[in-house]
């Protein structure tokens, strides 16, 4: 077998994605800058802030020439907000609270305003926006949260608290109740996207999706197999019905233009 | 920010230049995640490809030569600061530990791929053919040919020039019509010998089922909406045009069909996660 | 069908009741009565792969061999037992591959009503499957009952949510790798 992996990306490699998010690091040692496969890394100078990428911060914090500053949302204040909102919040009961905002996305306080989504252009000219890992979602803040902007879990939250919580425990604060609350807060959300199952339907439809919308990158690998499953479960019972009404409308089309109506709300949330 | 500074310029091109450099391992990586969760092979990025390769060997130069000055001894004499020596290791294993996991990266997409090119091996060489195959699946025993049809007469020849529209590389399409030659002559001298020589072929389609299978299109995935907002669609066929569905918006995860988000993956305006 | 598909192949092979429309010379041996011919009226069970074919007259319009009907497995005392709890249904014993069978009677037999029964109960299923995979002690009691029961597209459900939710507790140091 050329690769026994199953499709989607598993923990492991999530993790090894997660470890491409920035954090900052205070290094202890001098370094002069360097050039990688993965883009450039500013000189180190002691005792000046430096963002770098998660691996890198891992590998000097195991060998005692840095310290990590840990993410503003990995603090217990932030993580018991945030639990409250997945917990308490009436719009978050059967959804995942919001995740943060892309570059050009309004935030909290903008709501109501429009996105504005602006590509770069890569050299074969296609769009490109970026996203995690490539975001600094994880990286050091002056204030635990700008402006009174809510605290929110980053895409690879789990993997980023997980990994800092390993090696850099002392580096975080008040560690053993930061655990407790990842780790609450997988629990919840993990019973969110079970309990999500009578909603699938809707992404079994040709056209149709389900929104899981600030969901991590982690539970996604814990659910891929699953959800896909019954994704593909319920597309199957109903794939003699699908065929009919494609046929209807195929007729229709033929006997001069269907008026295609969606009478399908597909913006369903979990 | 200093860190957005760093990424915001990542715009400018050219193969030395570290901005872009940081593009192309972002978008490298964005590809790689892709191609492990659709379930089909998606279009080789050519020249992304060419781009990473030219500098992993620019990358393995720049360690061989910083290695071959550290474990020089002279070297060490003339130095004079002993940190010098230390950062000499940091460096090196930095650099090292960064060669490896962009090594690690493309091994998995290159074997991803193998496993999908393997799984629908007949599905993707009719794909990357430019001419029929010899002798048309159908064929009636009137053919004088039939008497010594073989199993590999099903395989498409080799295409002459490389297809615009075939997702393979050039090496991947050499692979496979190679891996597809040696099993067709397998299966034709441990069974398929000993079969009526109609009943020989690998993309026979009586019964109305077709041995040759595609990857399913309809198989869910994961997408986040990277445009303002995004349509899913259900594909036209079976005479239907296209139709319309749910709409997307701008940072929303959803789990949908991969052919209704196909074309906006490749206009760059969703991602696979 | 998917033709190297081994479910599918297993689900082709499925009994469904077939009525014989006209006599047939010679196809006794369908009945276990090699020589003999059928006579019209006669009910027997065949493989799907085998009605279907020679029902295809029927759905044509045109003068048929045989008309089938739906087999027991989705017999309306299965449908009213989904809808009173589908969790109680040992889908199993009705059919190894059941929704596999029961996509193949959708394609032969308009039934709306089925589909919608059968989604639920596919979806009131999964989620019972999603909770006992979840559980790293394994089921106990009602749910290792449960389980037995299950066809083998859930059953194939159970593994891969067992699968990665056991892969996710090893990669947080929460279980040991085998």
């Amino acid at each position: 077998m050329a690769f026994p992996l199953p499709r989607g990306i598993t923990p492991p490699e999530i993790s090894f994605l997660a470890e491409m998010e920035m954090v900052t690091i205070v290094p202890r040692q001098r370094l002069e800058g360097l050039e990688l496969l993965g883009g450039p890394i500013s000189p180190l100078i002691p005792p000046r802030r430096t963002p770098v990428p998660l691996w890198l911060a891992l590998l000097l914090k195991r060998q005692r020439r840095a310290n990590i500053l840990p993410p503003p949302w990995l603090h217990p204040e932030s993580l018991s907000l945030i639990l409250d909102t997945e917990t308490q919040h009436q719009d978050y009961k059967h959804a995942f609270s919001p995740p943060p905002p892309l570059p050009g996305q309004p935030n909290m306080r903008e709501r109501g305003q429009r996105p504005i989504a602006r590509p770069r252009y890569t050299p074969e000219g296609q769009r490109y926006y970026r996203t995690p890992p490539f975001l600094p979602q994880n990286v050091a803040r002056d204030q635990a949260f700008d402006d009174g902007e809510p605290p929110t879990l980053p895409f690879h939250w789990l993997e980023v608290g997980t990994m800092l919580l390993d090696v850099a425990s002392d580096d975080v604060v008040d560690p053993d109740q930061t655990r407790r609350l990842l780790k609450e807060l997988r629990e919840v959300r993990s019973a969110k996207i079970r309990s999500g199952v009578d909603l699938l339907e809707d992404a079994a439809t040709a056209g149709g999706g389900v929104a899981l919308t600030g969901v991590g990158a982690m539970e996604i690998g814990e659910g891929r197999g699953f959800i896909s499953g019954v994704v593909d479960g319920l597309r199957r019972i109903g794939a003699s019905k699908e065929q009919a009404r494609r046929e209807q409308m195929a007729e229709a089309t033929a006997n001069g233009g269907y008026d295609a109506t969606q009478d399908d709300d597909d913006d369903m949330e979990f | 920010m200093e860190i957005d500074d760093i990424l915001a310029s990542v715009d400018s091109s050219g193969v030395s230049n570290p901005e872009s450099t940081a593009l192309d391992h972002q978008l490298f990586t964005r590809f790689w995640v892709a191609e492990r969760s659709v379930p089909e092979l998606l279009p080789w990025p050519s020249r992304l490809m060419n781009r990473m390769m030219e500098r992993i060997q620019h990358q393995i130069s720049t360690i061989e030569d910083l290695a071959a000055t550290s474990s020089d001894p002279s070297n060490i004499t003339t130095t004079t600061t002993v940190p010098g020596t230390t950062n000499t290791t940091l460096t090196l294993s930095i650099l090292q530990t960064d060669l490896s996991r962009t090594q690690y990266l493309i091994r998995s997409l290159l074997r991803q791929r193998l496993a999908k090119l393997t799984k629908h091996s007949m599905y993707y060489l009719l794909l990357s053919s430019t001419s029929p195959p010899p002798i048309p699946p159908s064929s009636n025993l009137a053919n004088p040919d039939i008497k010594s049809q073989q199993p590999e007469d099903s395989i498409p020849p080799l295409p002459s020039s490389h297809s615009t529209t075939s997702p393979l590389s050039i090496s991947e399409i050499q692979f496979l019509h190679t891996h597809q030659t040696l099993l067709a002559r397998h299966f034709g001298s441990s069974f398929l010998s000993s079969f009526p020589p109609q009943l020989r072929r690998l993309d026979d389609n009586a019964g109305g089922t077709s041995m040759v299978q595609g990857p399913d299109l309809r198989e869910t995935v994961f997408v986040r909406c990277l445009a303002e907002q995004v349509t899913v669609v259900a594909p036209p066929g079976d005479g239907v045009d296209e139709v319309l569905g749910g709409t997307m918006r701008m940072g929303d995860v959803w789990v949908v069909r991969w052919e209704g988000v196909k074309e906006a993956w490749g206009r760059g305006d969703v991602e696979v996660l | 069908m998917s033709y190297y598909d081994v479910d599918s192949i297993l689900t082709d092979a499925q009994k469904l009741p077939c009525t014989f429309e006209l006599d047939v010379p010679g196809l006794g041996i369908l009945e276990g009565n090699p020589g003999e011919s059928i006579k019209a009226g006669t009910r027997i069970d065949l493989p799907l792969w085998l009605g279907e074919m020679l029902s295809i007259g029927a759905r044509l319009g045109t003068s048929r061999l045989v008309t089938l009907d739906i087999p027991s497995a989705l017999s309306e005392r299965v449908m009213n037992a989904f809808q009173a709890d589908p969790r109680t249904v040992d889908l199993r014993s009705l059919a190894p591959n059941y929704y596999r069978l029961s996509e193949r009677v959708l394609e032969l037999f308009e039934e709306e009503e089925m589909i919608d029964i059968l989604s639920n109960t596919f979806k009131k299923r999964a989620a019972e499957i999603a909770d006992h995979a979840h559980n790293p002690k394994g089921a106990l009691g009602d749910g290792a009952e449960f389980l037995q029961g299950l066809d083998e597209t859930e059953r194939q459900l159970f593994r891969v949510a067992h699968d990665s939710a056991k892969e996710t507790r090893i990669w947080a140091g929460e279980a040991k790798k085998r």
